[in-house]
């Protein structure tokens, strides 16, 4: 082609470049190749390889028309798949096609910057859609890798090494100002513009439950959220974190109506009070956990339900932290109105007609509502039910069919079938979801809930008492209390957990780890606001004047440019005198008693004046001054080499000793 | 043009006060990706995300440092521009020396108006670079300042000062015409004579000089392990030429010029004693480098050279 032999240049100098840039930008393409959808990360990926592959063809390129029906295309589908081009998901997708369609134009080192930016961007789309610490290394590479690359791209014959070192040093030198700035930059309280919601999946709990829904929660080692007792903690049997409560049975699932409108019934507390601090992992979902029967809403931001669920004014989409004070005992001031029993008594019209009949047949039997508890409870017990993760199918009358056929069940089924027989004998009985029990985490010293410790429980009104709690899966498998899922059916682990699970050390190791994803997640993802004005308390400042922090601020910002400047100066000053010129000089000292050299002496003139004067110090001087003249004018030679030669003249030098001068002739 | 340091006088530390940074487009363009990213991390209350902004924030302020300190120290140790032919590309030849124990990546250099050179310079070592400078006709060529710059690390910054040194760069009439050389005007130039037209006068032996002809050599005398010895003769008064601006009085000035540069550059290649005569100008027949270049500087600046 002729344009390859007019420009030989253009076509072999900007690999490297296109080398890094390639890296930079595909660096980017994985950080969000899990969650873009695979064909706009396949494409991305194309485009790369594509490139790559006609590095060495300038005229290779798709023209520009080709290159504007592809980007409308891309566009289009895009429009299609998401139905927006605005919101993180879309954004993210879009600025990754166009980035790798821009890919296919890049020759310049313009083009290669706007590529390096691309990586940059996609990088803060990472930051800002997941803020794990194990992803924390890896958006510290591409940082530095997009670095490396602005080296390349400013000077395209940086080798690898020398560009990595750049950059790593100058992002290191960074980090302290980066720190400064991340502790006392303003935040802002609010938002410049509304966030569009995440699409998100759903984690954890839900509005619905079917009787073997949260097992497939069970072997889930994520964690739900984290709890730190400010005062005496619960014993284990007591740990029961309310999640949604179901009120609504329909012969399969329960559900939770949304009624929050309802006042809360006025009761009495007792026993002791639980303060804590709950730290929830995002969930994309309202709930807040809370021990058993907490009294006030935490804050704010959620309100407190009749059925006594914490619900976010916000779903849970970063990580969330609130204190809140809870009774795992009370008892209700007035009978449940008509309205709340008629909704907690209700069953469907018709199926489950076994169940009806044992409903009925417990209640002619029992002499009150609390007799009726114990009785079904002692029907779970002696029934021959086995507590298992994997029940079988039910059919379509649930409740009869676990019942009475399979008996093998999971904490749903049971607590399912307890309240169908509690509302099948005119008792007021409700479903709750959420968590019990939590792992100790010594390291950080808190408890840990993780998904897999999700629960579901029944309550009950009793006359006197008002709702109460009642575990029916705790008849079937007491140790249920005691300890987690996971360790009462270690059978049912698989891969992963049950390596962990048989592996104390992993364990405990998994342990720290959480520990330092939960320092990780509230001290630096959630520093925010309020967390600034916090450490700004701690300092001293009680109330942040703008002025007087930003007087501060300068004077950190000066001093961190001082230090910088004077640790990236140090290479440049000279030597005050390099090790041959000190030499030199102490040589010139020592010869001075013979004939001080005049300033336009060079060596050798030198060593000829003082072998004038005196002839026999000859052998000592003559090879001596001959080496500085060498060393000093001859040609250059290997660093290593020269510095041993310096150093052999020296220590030469400091040897001369002058023999006494011969008596002066008369 | 504003010189805040006057005149600067060889050899010359660059100091701080004397350079200036700005950031490229480059620069300027990555300025404006910060503030993107600080944007969308407030907007988000996005810990990581202005935990990245504020990296990279760090990184360009460093990168400016570092950008600077490439610059600030280096030594412009010589400036010379030799003297070259009209119509031809002369050089300045400019000598940077780093004393730092760091190497300085990628320097620029460059004229007011011209192509820019770049040099990577060692530790403690000094380094020459070439600039182009077009001559294009006679007389001569004043350089007044050289830029040095640098982007290096990033490109993301320019540092750049200007060094003022008067550099004249003498530019020699182009060697033209195709006249014979005028023989036999010793007389009338009045050098010294030898008799015996024709023939040389052998006078004795001296050492080898550069430019002194084979053909003169005594190599009986080096075959014998004596030092390289040159003959020398008296040449005849046919060797012995004179050349004079008046004998051209039929062309115009410029070609007349060309013209006696081309016998003087002849002349030196044929080892000829040659001697030149202008208008307020005598110079007496010799020969060598030293020689040849007085006559052409003499013909370069005739005049106060090409108006």
């Amino acid at each position: 082609m002729s344009s390859s032999v007019a420009l030989p240049a253009t076509s072999a100098a900007p690999l490297r470049p296109l080398l890094w840039t390639c890296a930079a930008f595909a660096g980017g393409v994985l950080l969000h190749a899990d969650r873009v959808p695979p064909w706009a990360a396949g494409i991305a990926l194309l485009l790369i390889a594509w490139r790559l592959l006609n590095a060495h063809r300038p005229g290779g390129d798709p023209g520009i028309a080709a290159r504007a029906v592809l980007a409308l295309v891309l566009v289009a589908i895009v429009l299609v798949r998401f139905h927006t081009l605005n919101g993180l998901a879309a954004g993210t997708t879009l600025l990754l096609l166009m980035a790798g369609l821009k890919l296919l134009e890049t020759h310049a080192p313009r083009d290669q910057f706007v590529m390096v930016a691309a990586g940059l961007f996609l990088l803060l789309a990472a930051c800002l859609d997941r803020q794990e610490l194990a992803r924390a290394p890896l958006y510290g590479l591409q940082a530095w890798l997009c670095c490396a690359t602005l080296a390349v791209v400013a000077a395209p014959t940086t080798s690898a090494r020398v560009a990595l070192a750049l950059a790593g040093r100058a992002l290191l030198l960074a980090v302290p100002l980066a720190l400064l700035l991340f502790v006392f930059f303003p935040r802002l309280p609010g938002a410049f513009w509304a966030i569009p919601s995440t699409d998100l999946a759903l984690s954890g709990l839900s509005d619905t439950m079917t009787p073997g829904s949260i097992g497939l929660l069970a072997t889930s080692y994520d964690p739900a959220f984290r709890v730190q007792f400010l005062g005496p903690t619960p014993p284990p049997q007591e740990r029961y974190w309310r999640g949604p409560v179901m009120h609504e049975f329909d012969g399969q699932s329960w559900r939770a109506t949304a009624s929050e409108l309802r006042t809360r019934a006025p009761r009495d507390t007792l026993g002791t009070a639980y303060r804590y601090r709950v730290q929830l992992e995002a969930s994309h979902q309202r709930w807040w956990f809370a021990l058993d029967t907490p009294l006030q809403p935490p804050d704010a931001r959620a309100l407190l339900t009749y059925d006594d669920q914490i619900v976010g004014a916000e779903p849970v989409n970063d990580p969330v932290s609130f204190e809140a004070v809870s009774y795992t005992h009370t008892r209700f001031r007035e009978p449940l109105d008509t309205a709340a029993t008629r909704q907690d008594t209700a069953l469907p019209r018709s199926g489950n007609p076994r169940t009806r009949a044992l409903a009925e047949s417990l209640r002619a039997r029992a002499g009150s509502d609390a007799a009726l508890v114990r009785a079904a409870l002692d029907y779970l017990r002696t029934g021959g039910f086995v507590y298992s993760l994997e029940p079988e199918r039910l059919g379509s009358d649930a409740v009869d069919d676990f019942l009475f056929r399979t008996h093998v069940g999971f904490c749903g089924h049971y607590a399912s079938a307890f309240v169908v027989l509690m509302r099948g004998a005119g008792v007021p009985a409700r479903v709750v979801t959420g968590y019990l029990g939590g792992e100790w985490i010594p390291f950080g010293g808190y408890f840990l809930v993780r998904q897999a410790d999700a629960h579901a429980w029944a309550e009950v009104w009793l006359a006197g008492r008002g709702w109460t709690r009642v575990d029916p899966t705790a008849v079937v498998a007491p140790e249920r209390l005691q300890r987690g899922i996971l360790d009462l059916l270690p059978q049912e682990l698989r891969g992963r957990e049950r390596l962990l699970h048989a592996s104390p050390w992993l364990m405990e190791w998994l342990q720290r780890w959480d520990a330092a994803n939960a320092w990780w997640t509230n001290h630096v993802v959630r520093f925010d606001y309020e967390a600034q004005l916090d450490v700004l308390a701690r300092l001293g400042i009680s109330s942040p004047d703008a002025r007087y922090l930003g007087w501060a601020f300068m004077l950190a910002l000066c001093g961190w440019l001082a230090l910088i400047a004077w640790h990236v100066g140090r290479s440049i000053r000279p030597e005050r005198k390099d090790a041959l010129a000190r030499s030199y000089a102490r040589l010139c000292r020592k010869l001075a008693r013979i004939a001080p050299r005049a300033p336009h002496q060079g060596p050798l003139e030198f060593a000829a004046a003082l072998i004038a004067r005196r002839p026999d110090v000859q052998a000592a001087v003559l090879p001596l001054l001959r080496r500085y003249a060498e060393l000093r004018y001859g040609p250059p030679s290997a660093h290593t080499a020269r510095e041993q030669d310096i150093r052999a003249f020296r220590q030469a030098v400091a040897r001369l000793s002058l023999p006494r001068a011969a008596p002066a002739p008369r | 043009m504003r010189r805040r340091q006057g005149m600067d006088h060889l050899p010359v530390t660059l100091e701080r006060r004397r350079l200036y940074i700005l950031p490229t487009r480059a620069g300027v363009a990555f300025t404006a990706l910060l503030f993107l990213m600080l944007l969308a991390g407030l907007n988000y209350a996005n810990s990581l995300a202005l935990f990245l902004t504020f990296l990279l924030t760090g990184f360009a302020l460093v990168v400016m440092q570092q950008c600077h300190r490439n610059l600030l120290g280096l030594e412009v140790v010589a400036e010379i521009a030799p003297a070259v032919f009209a119509r031809s590309t002369g050089a300045l030849q400019l000598t940077l020396g780093n004393r730092g124990a760091a190497p300085r990546m990628r320097l620029e250099a460059a004229l007011a108006k011209g192509a820019l050179r770049t040099a990577d310079l060692p530790a403690h070592l000094e380094q020459r670079v070439e600039l182009p400078v077009p001559a294009p006709v006679r007389g001569v060529v004043r350089i007044e300042r050289v830029r040095l710059s640098t982007a290096h690390p990033f490109g993301l910054f320019r540092a750049w000062t200007w060094v003022h040194t008067e550099v004249a760069m003498l530019v020699y009439p182009q060697p033209h015409g195709r006249l014979p050389m005028p023989a036999d005007s010793v007389r009338t130039a009045g050098v010294r004579s030898h008799s015996g037209a024709g023939a040389d006068e052998w006078v004795g032996l001296r050492p080898f000089r550069d430019g002194d002809s084979p053909r003169q050599v005594d190599w009986k005398a080096y075959a014998r392990e004596a030092p390289l010895l040159v003959k020398e003769y008296v040449q005849g008064a046919s060797e012995l030429r004179l050349f004079e601006f008046a004998q051209l009085a039929h062309l115009d000035e410029e070609a007349r010029l060309s013209q006696l540069a081309r016998w003087v550059v002849d002349a030196e290649a044929h080892g000829e004693r040659y001697g030149l005569v202008l208008p307020g100008v005598r110079l007496a027949p010799d020969r060598g480098p030293e020689h040849r270049h007085r006559c052409l500087a003499a013909l370069a600046l005739y005049g106060g050279g090409v108006a």
